[in-house]
């Protein structure tokens, strides 16, 4: 069994994910997922979309990434009891003391290791699977070795992002706080936290996504150049055959904050990869390539446009704390 | 009474530098195993760096390799094993791999958690004290209240920055070498220059592996504050700084602590501000330690609460 995991950053987004045939979808509550609030629920809104996935015979689970303040530790653990309470087959974590606790509390439910863990080596992944975890995601610079390796030391089960791996740049995800150095907003009109700060890797701000953005670099002996900090990750398409293979037991489509449409569209055509693989009635992908590239241009253009949205955010907050600080 | 430490990458630093304000060592460059003669990636390194540094009555930690993938742990395990028939009082680790792989060695040496290893909850640290942890370097988003918040409920010693560049984003690759005409097995060692990523009034320095703040931390005028939180163990970043900064910054701050923990007010620290400020190009800042974003400078007197 191979499973297709979805992104649910809307309740729209959410039907129309298991309506294409998504096998579990996946939702952040209000500033504890890393994202801005538009692409996070409520709590009634999750409640109804585990009601809806249920009736449909589909799963939910819930991204609770962020690291707690030690501060709302205990809050943390009662919204997860609730959502378990409420339906919700498995988390997305990333602090290690939450995971062993959620460990001990929820014995059956399924546990993601975020890709915020930041995993480098297979032995991480014995760890993650000493305290508990059921899952870990497939570090952006891993490939078919990595998988082999580690699947050789643990049983834990492995993710993969629907993104081809990348080797080089600012690739990083839970190693940097760069965001939040330069700039941070609190949402706590929209999330009711109001004893709380950081970044988005602590939930209620947003990350800008710094690295995607130009910045000026000199290197040696050259003019000065602009550069981002790392590469426009790929959709995954010629991969996928091989990692099957492998062992990989879950896809995810990343994108919360995209638009439903182009999550909807990907979760058809994906649906219908996988299928053609297991089920043996298509193996070779080698024929979807002109959709992929059509998809591939969307994506970018979607995200290009994201970016804008976040980077006018930051400037403006930058514009709004120099007003209020008279500069 | 307290405790102030610095790191060191290699023995020509460790000699060059005047570290006799410090109490303890932290040697290595934990970020680039190819930095030129890295005590963290050159066992036959190990053991004249930690004789110079018990030699002067202080104590001496090692700090591992940050993000190690697979094949990285065959090398990390020969430090390990050289640094275990030596004197040092501690291995730093960021990797929760490594903190297995050192427990399966049955490392009899305390652990303190690196700066990337993600520490942002006393439960958290309550966990990692099993594969025995005795300090951790919390995330360099905490506050001051949730860092004694940690260490009261978790009871375990918490290593505080003070001053120097923050660690933001640490990389696999070489940001310097990728973004010029050198190949990684040849790197020429572009670092030893300076760099830095602008973007508008943003700067950030870049180390080529690590991304570091454009401003030094800098918490000189909140030296009582720390004191009265009852913390005791203090750090200067030092990695790729002169080694004039190490012993200057280091005199200041070990001035400043023993006079607080003496109970002396300090009236004017204006000098000591001064002598601060013109190490750092791109001005100070004070971190997340008053809950607001890394490079603002909030609170105290100086010219810099401007920033």
């Amino acid at each position: 069994m191979v499973e297709l995991l979805a992104p649910a950053g809307t309740r729209e987004m959410a039907f129309a994910a298991i309506e294409e045939g998504a096998d579990t979808i996946y939702v952040g509550p209000l500033g504890w997922s890393r994202r801005p609030y538009e692409s996070e629920l409520t709590d009634d809104e999750i409640r109804e979309v585990i009601d809806f996935a249920g009736i449909h015979g589909k799963q939910v689970r819930v991204a609770v990434n962020t690291y707690p303040s030690p501060f709302e530790e205990d809050l943390f653990i009662k919204k997860i009891e609730q959502y378990a309470l409420w339906g919700a087959t498995g988390f997305m974590l990333t602090d290690i003391g939450t995971m062993a606790r959620i460990r001990r509390i929820l014995p059956d439910t399924i546990i993601h290791v975020s890709v915020g863990s930041g995993i480098t080596n297979s032995r991480d992944a014995q760890f993650y699977r000493d305290l508990g975890a059921d899952m870990i995601v497939l570090p952006y610079r891993w490939g078919v070795t990595e998988i082999a390796e580690t699947r050789e030391i643990t049983d834990i089960g492995i993710e993969v992002f629907l993104f081809e791996t990348i080797q080089t740049g600012k690739i990083c995800p839970g190693k940097c706080i760069m965001s939040s150095y330069l700039k941070f907003r609190d949402w706590t009109e929209m999330e009711g936290k109001n004893y709380f700060f950081g970044s988005a890797n602590r939930g209620a701000k947003e990350c800008y996504r710094v690295c995607q953005t130009f910045w000026d670099f000199t290197p040696k002996n050259t003019d000065t150049i602009e550069v981002k900090l790392r590469k426009d990750a790929c959709l995954m398409l010629d991969q996928i055959p091989e990692y099957i293979r492998q062992g990989v037991t879950c896809f995810k489509i990343s994108g919360r904050e995209r638009p439903t449409e182009i999550i909807r569209d990907l979760v058809r055509f994906y649906r219908r990869v996988i299928d053609g693989i297991m089920e043996d009635t298509h193996p070779d992908v080698s024929d979807y390539h002109p959709e992929m590239e059509v998809f591939q241009h969307r994506w970018v253009s979607e995200k290009r446009k994201r970016l804008g949205t976040l980077m006018g955010r930051a400037d403006s907050y930058a514009a709004m704390g120099k007003a209020a600080s008279g500069q | 009474m307290y405790e102030l430490s610095t790191d060191i990458c290699n023995m020509k630093e460790l000699r060059a530098a005047d570290i006799s304000a410090y109490d303890a060592i932290y040697l290595g460059e934990y970020a680039c195993p190819k930095y030129p003669n890295n005590f963290s990636s050159h066992p036959e390194q190990l053991q004249q760096g930690v004789e110079l540094v018990k030699s002067l009555d202080k104590k001496c930690y090692l700090r591992l390799y940050a993000v190690p993938d697979n094949r990285d742990l065959t090398w990390v395990r020969e430090i390990i094993e050289e640094a275990m028939r030596l004197p040092f009082d501690a291995l730093e680790v960021h990797n929760m791999g490594l903190l297995r792989v050192l427990k399966e060695m049955n490392c009899p040496l305390p652990i303190h958690l690196g700066v990337f290893g993600n520490l942002y909850t006393h439960v958290t640290a309550k966990v990692l004290k099993e594969y025995g942890v005795e300090r951790v370097y919390p995330n360099p988003e905490l506050s001051l209240k949730e860092i004694v918040y940690i260490e009261e409920n978790a009871d375990i010693d918490v290593l505080v920055p003070v001053h120097g560049k923050i660690p933001l984003v640490i990389s696999e690759t070489c940001f310097i070498v990728e973004n010029s005409d050198r190949k990684p097995d040849d790197c020429g060692f572009l670092c030893s220059e300076e760099y830095w990523l602008k973007r508008d009034d943003w700067t950030l320095k870049d180390l080529g592996r690590m991304t570091v703040s454009g401003k030094d931390l800098c918490m000189i005028e909140h030296i009582d504050e720390l004191v009265k939180m009852g913390l005791g163990t203090f750090f200067i970043e030092s990695s790729h700084e002169n080694v004039d900064y190490i012993g200057t910054v280091g005199g200041i701050y070990k001035e400043a602590f023993t006079a607080a923990f003496n109970g002396e007010r300090v009236l004017d620290n204006t000098a000591w501000l001064e002598q601060l400020g013109a190490f750092a190009r791109m001005g100070l800042c004070n971190g997340y330690y008053f809950e607001g974003a890394g490079q603002k400078y909030s609170g105290g007197t100086s010219v810099w609460s401007n920033c």
